[in-house]
């Protein structure tokens, strides 16, 4: 029909639909030029914090990971809480505290005038409803109390004391207490879902230094200054706040470049931290956290329930390439369960280094004949772990020993880590700092009462150290708990209960017109009352 | 004619049931047989054996399967999608809130690869093996090959970096519009909300080219092949014999004919964009349906998994319900069966 499509109708017809296509693009474009650039969030009052994750509720004691501790640190006060690095507890809503002769009582006094946001004064009633309702639904940091803490034993002396009854001495209680928030029990008593909590995972009942503003699952949230805070307020502080959800790594390294946020997360890979390092609108701070990469052994397992082929193991890793050439030497060498910088952590600790011919020695004391391929299971979407899993798959082809490399999700593997039979031979994860004491390590980790938590998947048992561990769990002497940790870390790496790797550091990249962040492997240097911008 | 199409429209809406039931049972039954533990995701991580069997006796994961799948085609009867084991809300609340973003997203999308696609593939077929035909070519065969993830990262280098004429991600810049229908560009307009609505325009703007861009490659593809088996019939021929204007038989008699096949695809990808983008929508932090999915499928979050599902497989059987009925009217002779 070649008539048709050279006549008039034909040329008419392309011409028009030139002409609309060109007008549409025109349009699309004179209304993208409209706006003007503005960088929001770099300049202003206004701090912008970029992080990979969603907020899937802003419930303080729903959910209990890095992420959320933002929400929890600006939007609510806890009786303790943690500051800078090496963190050190500090008397927040808690003036004080005493402990009984049998260490089972423990009575704090609570700061007079304290005022959540709605006006409401805190007063002991509040913090005995916050446990509880913390205990009671069950999630979040709850697991840290319910042992601990007897279900009766809280109690209101009067408006500002309250006393906590435990079932036993238990020195970290103090510690554990920064975990949890206080939250109004006037303004959540009575709203939607038990405990209110359908109401509370959008909005908030809080007494922290920040107001929440607007909420958007999937997008984040802001608040605003909470001007009647009661630790009041020095200089130049941050007037609104807003953490924001970007995905995609690239995306959150564009905007900080760009100026549309402040700050981001501190852990990106090196080739973007390498990137921003030279940006001269950016500051990289970088600081030893507290958060240890382990690669677990199944200990009750053949062959990795015996000791000689776990230290053969142990040998037959590189550390020094893993750290320095895949890590560019961002991390720091740590020998034991607990982190370097952390009290109990002993200094002259001697670990495994990377050594074919020992690692061969202790093969041959082996009493148990490895007699298939060892699994291994790196995380998705953690990288490093399948480059930890391809290291020790290369260590002990030198030995001989056939190694499985099976990548499972977080979930799927933290599941399957809490019963003895699907757990797995290896698998790679860090412990991060939840509280800062040597219990959120090597007293989770190795005591056989602890069996069925996905941080106890080494299955280790060995009665010396479960004693030791219980010993350092209930008293209350700083420096003798010190030595018993440091005792039991020796013992554990003895026994090449699992292979430790590194120390974390955190590098956090921001803005150059922000001033006064202040770190703490607890909330990563989120805590936004501290901050001033130029 | 009338009743026939009645009977038709209903007989489909019939056929839609069974095959959303079917895709039910087996999305619930796959979801159970995996290795992971959701009462034991919901506890979380410091979770004791004892808190998370509690949890799952309160969330009836103790039940045998088959007594789950009744419990829950009875909460299906009642309207209630389940809880999101995460956020604590309602699956369906949770769903109306991510819904509108991917439905906007989805709507700008396509009918910016309609506006242009139809268009280009009539003038790609009427000018056949021109230079501006082998171009257009050229477009569709990258608009097919090259990754949505890869082009929306570039488009966000390219405006949003370099140039710094468009934002980088979320949906808007400044206060959303009152919500009417939960779609800032219609409810900005609604409202008389400019500066919503010039912000919700900018915004959309990166993730909408990116997703329309492979679409559009469809289209026009299959639009140009639908002019050229019809251009080729011989009542064309007759019509332009017989004196009717060139543009009379284009628009009124050709493309009626011309374009089933495009109105098929154009319902398949209207269905395959509403039922979730995930790349884009995490490149752009579109807080939309695709994101949520994602999550949920990582979390393991039962009920959201299902919800989704369900509300996945709802959108596919009402596209494919809508494109048969478009057709129909099309062209009649579909709806004798």
């Amino acid at each position: 029909m070649e008539n048709l499509s050279k006549s008039n109708g034909g040329k008419g017809l392309s011409r028009r639909e030139f002409v609309k296509t060109v007008g549409l693009g025109s349009l699309a474009l004179s209304g993208l030029s409209f706006n003007p650039l503005k960088a929001w969030g770099a300049e202003g009052k206004k701090f912008v914090w970029g992080g990979p994750s969603e907020f899937q509720s802003m419930d303080p004691h729903a959910i209990y990971d890095v992420t959320s501790e933002n929400l929890r640190l600006n939007l609510y006060d806890h009786l303790y809480r943690y500051l800078d690095n090496p963190p050190k507890i500090q008397p927040w809503l808690a003036e004080s505290h005493t402990v009984s002769d049998n260490e089972l009582k423990w009575t704090f006094k609570l700061r007079k005038g304290v005022k959540f946001h709605n006006g409401d004064e805190v007063t002991g009633e509040a913090v005995k409803y916050s446990i509880e309702r913390l205990m009671a639904l069950g999630k979040g940091s709850s697991a840290l109390f319910k042992p601990v803490v007897d279900g009766e034993g809280v109690k209101v002396l009067d408006s500002h004391t309250v006393e906590f009854n435990l079932k036993e001495p238990y020195a970290p209680f103090l510690s554990i207490l920064a975990t949890f928030c206080i939250v109004n029990p006037k303004v959540v008593e009575g709203k939607a879902g038990p405990w209110g909590s359908e109401w509370l995972s959008q909005n908030e009942a809080g007494s922290g230094a920040y107001v929440l503003e607007k909420y958007s699952p999937g997008a984040g949230w802001t608040a605003k200054r909470f001007k009647d805070h009661w630790m009041g307020w020095k200089g130049n502080p941050v007037d609104e706040i807003e953490f924001r959800t970007i995905h995609e790594t690239a995306a959150r390294v564009m905007a900080l470049q760009k100026g549309d946020i402040a700050a981001c997360d501190g852990y990106l890979p090196v080739d973007q931290l390498e990137k921003l390092e030279k940006d001269p609108n950016i500051t990289v701070y970088d600081q030893q956290s507290m958060r240890v990469m382990v690669i677990r052994m199944h200990n009750q397992r053949p062959p990795l329930n015996d000791v000689h082929v776990r230290r053969a193991i142990s040998y037959a890793f590189d550390y020094d390439s893993f750290i320095n050439q895949i890590l560019k030497g961002r991390v720091v060498r740590n020998y034991g369960p607990i982190p370097n910088n952390m009290w109990g952590a002993p200094a002259d600790l001697k670990g495994y280094t990377y050594d074919l011919k020992k690692a061969e020695e202790e093969l041959k004391k082996a009493s148990v004949k490895i007699d298939r391929p060892l699994n291994i299971h790196p995380m998705t979407g953690y990288a490093q772990t399948d480059d930890a899993a391809l290291i020790v798959q290369a260590g002990l082809r030198q030995l001989g020993i056939k190694v499985n490399i099976l990548r499972e999700t977080w979930p799927t593997l933290s599941g399957k880590a809490k019963d003895k039979e699907s757990s797995p031979d290896m698998w790679i994860h860090w412990v991060s700092t939840y509280y800062a004491d040597p219990e959120n390590w090597i007293g989770e980790m190795y005591s056989s009462a602890r069996h069925g938590a996905w941080k106890a998947s080494a299955w280790y048992k060995n009665t010396e150290v479960d004693d030791l561990l219980k010993k350092a769990r209930t008293i209350s002497n700083m420096e003798e708990r010190k030595k018993i940790y440091e005792q039991a870390s020796r013992i554990v790496v003895n026994d090449a209960a699992d292979i430790w790797i590194y120390n974390t550091k955190w590098y956090g990249p921001h803005r150059k017109n922000v001033k006064g962040v202040r770190f703490c492997p607890i909330g990563d240097g989120q805590e936004c009352r501290w901050l001033s911008m130029a | 004619m009338h009743k026939n199409n009645l009977t038709f429209i209903l007989k489909r809406i019939l056929y839609a049931v069974p095959a959303i039931a079917g895709l039910l049972i087996l999305a619930f039954v796959i979801s159970r047989i995996i290795p992971a533990d959701p009462a034991a995701l919901v506890a979380g991580e410091m979770a004791t054996p004892q808190q998370v069997e509690e949890l799952r006796r309160q969330h009836g994961f103790d039940r045998p399967l088959h007594v789950q799948l009744l419990l829950y085609f009875g909460q299906l009867l009642r309207g209630d999608l389940g809880k999101s084991l995460y956020t604590g809300r309602s699956v369906f609340s949770d769903l109306m809130d991510r819904f509108p973003a991917t439905l906007e997203l989805t709507l700008v999308s396509m009918f910016l690869s309609i506006a242009v696609g139809i268009p280009l593939g009539i003038v790609a077929a009427l000018k056949r093996n021109s230079y501006l035909d082998h171009l257009l070519r050229g477009f569709t065969v990258a608009g097919l090959a090259i990754a949505s993830f890869w082009l929306g990262l570039m488009l966000q280098l390219l405006f949003g970096m370099w140039i710094g004429i468009a934002p980088l991600g979320q949906r808007i810049g400044v206060d959303p519009p009152a919500t009417v229908t939960g779609l800032y560009l219609l409810d900005a307009a609604m409202t008389l909300n400019g500066e919503a609505f010039l912000s919700a325009l900018k915004h959309i703007a990166l993730p909408a080219l990116t997703l329309s861009f492979s679409s559009f490659a469809t289209i026009t593809r299959f639009t140009r092949s639908g002019v050229l088996d019809v251009i080729q019939e011989d009542f064309v021929l007759y019509e332009r014999a017989m004196g009717l204007p060139p543009r009379l038989v284009i628009y009124k008699y050709l493309l009626r004919n011309a374009l089933i096949s495009t109105v098929t695809q154009i319902g398949l990808l209207f269905g395959l964009l509403l039922a979730g983008t995930v790349v884009i929508e995490t490149v752009f932090d579109w807080p939309g349906l695709g994101l949520y999915a994602y999550n949920a499928i990582i979390l393991s979050d039962y009920q959201a998994i299902l919800g989704i599902t369900l509300w996945a497989g709802v959108i596919y059987v009402t596209m494919n319900l809508l494109v048969d009925i478009a057709l129909g009217l099309i062209d009649p002779r579909k709806t004798e069966l």
